[in-house]
């Protein structure tokens, strides 16, 4: 899956490339919102966007939101450094929020995994593996 | 990305995590630079927020990296920041005092120890899951003493305290935490092993004798070693002072022998030996190269080495660069347009706080007399390009390091360890004149213990020793980094709190005076505690060094006069009556005059 990885901290965002590309998916990095928006045009054929909650001038959710709006309905996920939980219930669309913690070399693949099988609700245009 | 395929997730994790072990200092520097330009009040409720923006990352990304001693701590910190920005209220004095204490500590204690488990560095070590929670049954046997969170203990993880004796247990407890040691204690042997498997302690301090057994201690810690294969740095503390006693002790791994009554200032030297493994601060570098993919390689060389740089391309950044970077040297390029590598050393000679620091000259220049020439204004040393890697990294280490020492040797007083008269004046001086251009404030106070002179009469100087020893680490451990404690003479301490009003000032020095006071000393077979009185005098209220020294020497005067054991601060110099001299004062602080010579 071509995936595009946006954290502020390119450590860990080079962090999260390496884990996914070690399943076979194909990273690419963004250090901000701003940055990501650009590598996210229509040709550019990114599947899944996978976004660092908490970074200056756009926040994850922000980048989120401003996908929708602008129509577009690659898959997301966000990473925080806090309870996913209350976000998870309050976002409907997301593919899923994660916690940044030693879990998530488990359960991020595994998360990513299921959204190649398909499981992308409201995203019946974009079937991640063709 | 640009990473070979070729490599394993495990051995890029492996790399990553050491770039970010690696960076963390810088990181918690910046967190702590952003924090210390936040001003109290309405205003700096924006900068919190940019400073809780440091934090979440800091703290999401060492979770990612599997760092969770920082990640817990950075959390600590970060909550408070969330919880303060989620109230509408100005930004308090208190509260950034506190978050100063909490990253200072953080700053200071080596919260992932390089290679971190043994498959770290093959990149075989698996993400280690959430640190599980103590059974509610160990929990319940645990007397954790919680110290005040603005108190600066070092050492992160925990030391742990195993004696059957509850009460002594608990006192010892509490003398450890006047020294900022922050000590759990358990008292039976037989919930030792879950106690360390749950959190390994830094450090534990043993009994020797229990119900089990005359030497039940060493050996239970002995087996618990073997068993966990891991070694547990301990202190032993016995009644028992036995030839056998000591060698079991010694065969368990046992670092040193206490025997009781325990000294608690004893333990203490023992405690700071063997906690504060804390790696000396990184040698800080200033890269001054016209030629930027030079001082980019420059730079990076120094880098690798583990030194932290930056990187000036231009000259007149120097000065400007040198303020907020505490430059151990500076590496200059000879030749540069406009401004040249000596022409440069002059101006930064003829700066106050410049005069040492040490410079080397890198450049093509292969010229013997005009070498010599080059070292004439003021340099260290001289590099030939291209340079030696080897070379470089063996000369900025040797000159940096031995400046340090230098350094250290000048200011500092040889009993305490901490800065001198000269020294404490000077910082003074530079502290008015800062505070003067930046419209800042900070506070000079005095501090003067009560009875010194008793002490030295009735228990001997060795037992006055052990006070004025017991004081200065109280208060290098209790005070923040920036601020500057020194031994003014005698019994005499000189603190100065960077960037905090009376209040506030007041308020440290009355914690650090209850926790002095709650000390206990020994001299032979007999015990005694000691107080101290302080003197606060805050800039600009008093806009000189001279009227700082004098207003504090007053308002020690008065908190003398009051009866001791208090804090006075210094209001205005005519309402500071000197006409009643306490008659039974032991110490009689000096008068008013300035610059005292010793």
């Amino acid at each position: 899956m071509k995936i595009l990885i946006v954290d502020d901290d390119p450590l860990a965002g080079e962090l999260v490339g390496a884990l996914l590309e070690d399943f076979g998916h194909e990273c690419q990095l963004a250090e901000n919102g701003i940055a990501a928006l650009e590598c996210l045009g229509p040709e550019a054929g990114i599947e899944l966007v996978i976004s660092d909650l908490n970074m200056p001038l756009v926040s994850g959710l922000e980048l989120f939101q401003e996908l929708r709006e602008q129509g577009q309905e690659v898959a997301f996920i966000l990473l925080t450094g806090d309870d996913p939980e209350s976000l998870w219930a309050q976002t409907p669309g997301l593919s899923g929020v994660l916690r940044k913690d030693g879990d998530l070399e488990e359960t991020l693949p595994a998360l990513v995994a299921s959204l190649g099988g398909g499981l992308i609700s409201g995203a019946d245009e974009h079937r991640p593996f063709p | 990305m640009a990473t070979p395929p070729s490599e394993g997730f495990q051995a890029r994790k492996a790399r990553l995590r050491e770039a970010f072990r690696a960076q963390l200092p810088m990181r918690l520097a910046e967190a702590r630079e952003r924090l210390a330009t936040i001003q109290p009040g309405e205003a700096g409720r924006e900068g919190l927020a940019r400073l809780e923006l440091l934090l979440h990352t800091l703290k999401g990304s060492s979770g990612s990296f599997g760092l969770l001693g920082t990640s817990e701590a950075v959390r600590e910190v970060d909550d408070m920041v969330k919880t303060a920005l989620a109230t509408p209220d100005p930004v308090t004095p208190d509260l950034l005092m506190t978050l100063q204490a909490l990253l200072d500590r953080l700053a200071q204690t080596d919260l992932e120890p390089a290679g971190g488990g043994p498959g770290d560095r093959l990149g075989f070590e698996p993400m280690p899951a959430a640190p599980p929670k103590p059974e509610p049954g160990i929990a319940a046997a645990l007397i954790t003493l919680d110290t005040d969170p603005t108190a600066n203990p070092r050492g992160e993880r925990p030391i742990l305290l195993c004696d059957d004796d509850g009460d002594l247990a608990k006192q010892l407890c509490t003398q450890l935490a006047c020294f900022g040691y922050q000590v759990t204690a358990i008292n039976s042997l037989a919930d030792l092993p879950a106690v360390v498997a749950v959190d390994p302690p830094a450090t534990v301090i043993m009994d020797v004798m229990f119900p089990e057994g005359d030497d039940a201690g060493p050996k239970t810690l002995a087996s618990l070693v073997t068993a966990t294969g891991r070694r547990i740095p301990s202190i032993y503390i016995s009644s028992r002072d036995d030839f056998q006693a000591r060698l079991q002790a010694v065969k368990a791994g046992g670092s040193a022998y206490c025997t009781k009554p325990v000294k608690t200032t004893e333990i203490v030297e023992f405690l700071d030996a063997l906690t504060n493994r804390e790696s000396p601060l990184p040698i800080h570098v200033l890269v001054v190269d016209d030629d930027p993919e030079l001082a980019a390689l420059h730079a990076l060389i120094l880098e690798e080495a583990g030194m932290i740089t930056v990187v000036a391309t231009n000259p007149a950044q120097v000065p400007h660069l040198l303020k907020g970077f505490n430059a151990d040297l500076v590496l200059m390029d000879l030749y540069m347009p406009e401004c040249s590598g000596p022409e440069l050393a002059q101006v930064l000679r003829q700066m106050p706080g410049h005069v040492s620091l040490p410079i080397i000259y890198v450049s093509s220049e292969t010229d013997h007399e005009r070498q010599i020439k080059a070292l004439e204004v003021g340099a260290d040393g001289f590099l030939v390009k291209p340079v030696d890697p080897r070379r470089l990294i063996a000369e900025v280490t040797l000159r940096a390091e031995r400046m340090r020492i230098l350094h250290a040797l000048m200011v500092r007083d040889g009993l305490t360890g901490l800065f001198n008269h000269n020294a404490i004046m000077q910082f003074l001086e530079l502290k008015v004149a800062n505070a003067r251009r930046e419209q800042g404030t900070f506070c000079y106070a005095m501090i003067d213990v009560d009875h010194f002179k008793r002490v030295n009469d009735t228990h001997g100087h060795p037992a006055g020793d052990q006070v004025l020893m017991a004081l200065s680490r109280g208060l290098r451990l209790r005070l923040r980094e920036c601020d500057v404690v020194g031994r003014y003479g005698g019994e005499e301490f000189a603190v100065i709190l960077s960037g905090v009003g009376e209040a506030p000032a007041k308020m440290v020095l009355d914690q650090l005076r209850r926790g002095f006071a709650e000390v206990i000393f020994y001299a032979g077979e007999e015990t005694f505690t000691c107080t101290f009185s302080a003197g606060i005098a805050s800039f600009p209220r008093f806009p000189t060094p001279e009227a700082m020294l004098e207003a504090a020497d007053l308002a020690l005067y008065r908190a003398k006069g009051g009866g001791r054991d208090r804090v006075e601060i210094a209001t205005a110099v005519s309402t500071d009556s000197r006409s009643t001299p306490e008659p039974s004062a032991v110490t009689t602080p000096r008068g008013g005059q300035f610059g005292h010579g010793h």
